[in-house]
């Protein structure tokens, strides 16, 4: 620094200060391991790629005589780690990188034994499909979502149901008529909307349906017209009733509907709740309460 | 025929005969039948997915054999499509579609009762090395019978473990193997 003026020197540490802040405001980590052999001792001079599998940016690394490798300066998400090294197999993973630093040990296979096209697969079978995996992901988000939403969509429709038992006689006040319909209303927004993820949930070709999801969509198609029909039949008899005249009609039906519904929806939670159909489960009614209570609880 | 060409037949004939027991014969082990099963331990019930899809291969040189056994991930079936699509999902079984289980023995562990065999496993992404894995074997004609159990654990390959009713199925998936080879 001979020869520099005091000045320049302090705005070059304050500068250096400065960026090294904006640096440090990107949340980065560092991805570390050691490429070991089937009998796990380490393989030194190990070709390491970290490939962002957003960006497509690739790093490389090569393991030391200790086999250990490392990359720095990570931004967090997914990345493909591949490795090779001489008289083995290459091998790639996926690792997810967290904002914390990260250890991914490799164990290599050595070459030389049968591959799997000794075996007479063929690349079709052995290649993986990102989209199909993305697929599959969506479809078991959706259908987590469904089974909460049917599971608490199960409270209102049995008020409502119970209601409807006081709503419809001779001796019923207008609040509990009205309480039964605004009951229905939110079953019904409820109901559709626990539907909708079931129906939008991807379907994976090639499926043979087995099982007891084979019972919940036979029921599915009862419970779903009786969602249908209930509403349009409780209107009915709703204006009947505010008229002042008595249930005549189509709109009779409305009790008995919505509870072949109720019984419908209830058989096609439990069809796919085997551990309380198949005589596996031997907890007590408390224990059921408690996972019901989980269930619409838990996040 | 003469003489001298009698006994140049014979002496090719003896070496044929001879070189494989002397230098170490090629041979291979074929997998003719096989059922895997995977079993799930969950607090409140038990599951069993079956696959009798896997593919396997030995190869023998000098003694020595390299195994490799290799099944399709979608292959196990539970009962439960349902149930065996979200398995699929959650050992990104699209992703990596096989389950391979390489293992290395010397030739003459066809001959014992019982073999340790220290196996690396490749599934969901990930392998994971299980080193002294105990299998019984026994003749069954020209076929050898091998059964054991592989104890892998949901954690060796980084899948977290599913949840039912709010309650994740334990570490422990240990696979049934019972396998039928036939040496060619």
């Amino acid at each position: 620094m001979k020869g520099t003026p005091t000045g320049v020197v302090a705005a070059q540490i304050l500068l250096a200060f400065a960026l090294s802040s904006l640096v440090g405001a990107q949340t980065t980590t560092t991805l570390s391991g050691t490429v070991k052999d089937p009998k796990g001792t380490p393989v030194p001079s190990a070709k390491v790629s970290l490939k962002n599998s957003s960006t497509g940016q690739t790093t490389e690394a090569t393991s030391d005589s200790q086999g250990a490798y490392h990359f720095a300066d990570l931004a967090s998400g997914e990345y493909e780690l591949t490795t090779s090294a001489s008289g083995f197999e290459t091998k790639t993973d996926i690792v997810h990188l967290q904002s914390t630093p990260q250890t991914e040990d490799v164990a290599l296979t050595q070459t030389g034994g049968p591959s799997l096209s000794d075996l007479g697969f063929n690349t079709a079978d052995t290649k993986g499909n990102a989209e199909e995996q993305a697929r599959l992901d969506k479809r078991t988000h959706m259908l987590k979502i469904h089974q909460k939403m049917g599971l608490i969509t199960a409270v209102p429709l049995a008020a409502t149901i119970i209601t409807g038992f006081g709503a419809g006689g001779h001796q019923t006040s207008s609040s509990t008529r009205d309480l039964h319909v605004a009951l229905g209303g939110t079953t019904a927004a409820l109901y559709f909307t626990t539907a909708y993820f079931a129906i939008r949930a991807p379907k994976i070709s090639g499926t043979e349906t087995r099982g007891p999801i084979r019972v919940h969509r036979a029921l599915a198609w009862i419970h779903g017209t009786g969602m249908v029909l209930t509403p349009i039949l409780g209107i009915m008899a709703f204006q009947q009733k505010s008229r002042g005249e008595h249930i005549h009609g189509i709109a009779q039906a409305h009790g008995p509907v919505a509870i072949i519904t109720g019984a419908a929806y209830r058989g096609a939670v439990v069809s796919l709740s085997e551990v309380l159909t198949r005589g596996v489960y031997q907890g007590t009614s408390s224990d059921k309460l408690e996972i019901c209570v989980r269930l619409l609880t838990q996040p | 025929m003469n003489a001298s060409a009698f006994r140049a037949r014979f002496l090719i004939l003896a070496f044929l005969v001879v070189s494989p027991l002397a230098f170490g014969a090629d041979s291979q082990w074929v997998l003719d039948q096989s059922t895997l099963t995977y079993h799930v331990s969950h607090p409140l019930h038990q599951v069993d997915g079956i696959s009798h899809a896997a593919r396997g291969k030995g190869v023998c040189h000098a003694g020595e054999c390299d195994f490799l056994i290799a099944v399709p991930v979608k292959t196990f079936d539970s009962g439960d499509s349902n149930r065996d699509l979200h398995m699929l999902q959650v050992t990104r079984g699209a992703q990596y579609p096989m389950v391979t289980v390489r293992t290395h023995l010397p030739e003459s562990a066809a001959n014992d009762a019982q073999i340790h065999a220290d196996l690396d496993v490749e599934f969901a992404g990930q392998t994971a090395h299980y080193k002294d894995v105990t299998f019984q074997l026994s003749a069954q004609g020209n076929e050898k019978r091998l059964s054991g159990t592989i104890p892998t654990k949901l954690n060796d390959f980084k899948i977290d473990p599913p949840s039912l009713l709010t309650m994740p199925i334990k570490n422990d998936i240990p696979v049934r193997v019972d396998m039928t080879w036939k040496q060619q």
